[in-house]
């Protein structure tokens, strides 16, 4: 089985946000949930920053996309200020925390959800 | 003759049979003449007296890590600040140099958002032997 970026990156950080107050995707579902955390590609996703080239080693940049539910603003806000909140403080070591951008309104499905993103990178090795 | 290109990931380097490969970003062999400079009657003549080389490396940190290569150049800094390590640089397939380095402390920390990095100026021992 190769070391794939879903089972050594994306999953395990999916699983350090089991115990935040949402439903967490290591990959971008048909139809989330909120509140949701998922991890999606940021850009560029990665950069061949080491040298050699034995082995593919390289920086993976990924955004953690927090949403929750759009219903009146400043409770939405809240709701969604604690949940980055709670990510932020599981993120595991070995992830580069930058920054979270401004809270934007976007249609999942037929309801409207509150995200913010935050950007995170940590290195990747392929071992086989 | 076509066009050669290599990059930074044609560079290979070992320091003390530890090959840097993971962690290294950027390594950079630099030598330098001291020329002087003598006004003769038939014109400018030119004599060079002295080469001095350095090693320079950045690198990601890896302090705690199993094998980490920072707690070695520390522990070698500590304990042979003064002895040569061998060190093997590839610019690319087919252009190897040798040489020795004098040891030299990795810094530790960085800035909040950032993975820590080191910088590393070595100190070459004499001119470095090639193999092309």
């Amino acid at each position: 089985m190769p070391n794939t970026i879903l089972d050594t990156i994306r999953q395990p950080l999916a699983t350090a946000f089991a115990s935040v107050a949402g439903n967490v995707y290591a990959y971008v579902p048909e139809a989330p949930m909120v509140p949701f955390v998922v991890m999606v590609p940021d850009s560029p996703y990665f950069e061949l920053e080491t040298l050699g080239k034995s082995q593919i080693r390289t920086k993976i940049n990924i955004v953690i996309s927090v949403a929750v539910a759009y219903n009146s603003n400043p409770a939405s806000l809240d709701n969604l200020e604690q949940l980055v909140i709670s990510v932020l403080k599981v993120i595991p070591a070995g992830y580069a925390v930058g920054t979270v951008d401004k809270p934007t309104v976007t249609q999942v499905g037929p309801s409207n959800v509150l995200v913010a993103d935050i950007r995170v990178s940590t290195y990747y090795t392929q071992t086989n | 003759m076509a066009t050669t290109v290599i990059t930074g990931r044609d560079v290979t380097f070992t320091i003390g049979g530890n090959n840097f490969d993971a962690q290294a970003t950027s390594a950079t062999l630099i030598g330098e003449m001291t020329r002087e400079t003598y006004q003769t009657l038939d014109g400018k003549s030119f004599k060079v007296t002295d080469n001095n080389f350095t090693f320079n490396v950045e690198m990601l940190a890896d302090w705690g890590a199993t094998g980490s290569l920072c707690e070695i150049l520390w522990g070698v800094s500590e304990s042979a600040p003064d002895t040569g390590i061998n060190t093997v640089f590839t610019a690319a397939s087919g252009a190897v140099f040798s040489f020795q380095v004098l040891p030299s402390w990795p810094s530790a920390g960085g800035t909040a958002p950032d993975a820590q990095t080191v910088s590393l100026s070595f100190q070459v021992i004499g001119v470095p032997s090639e193999a092309f």
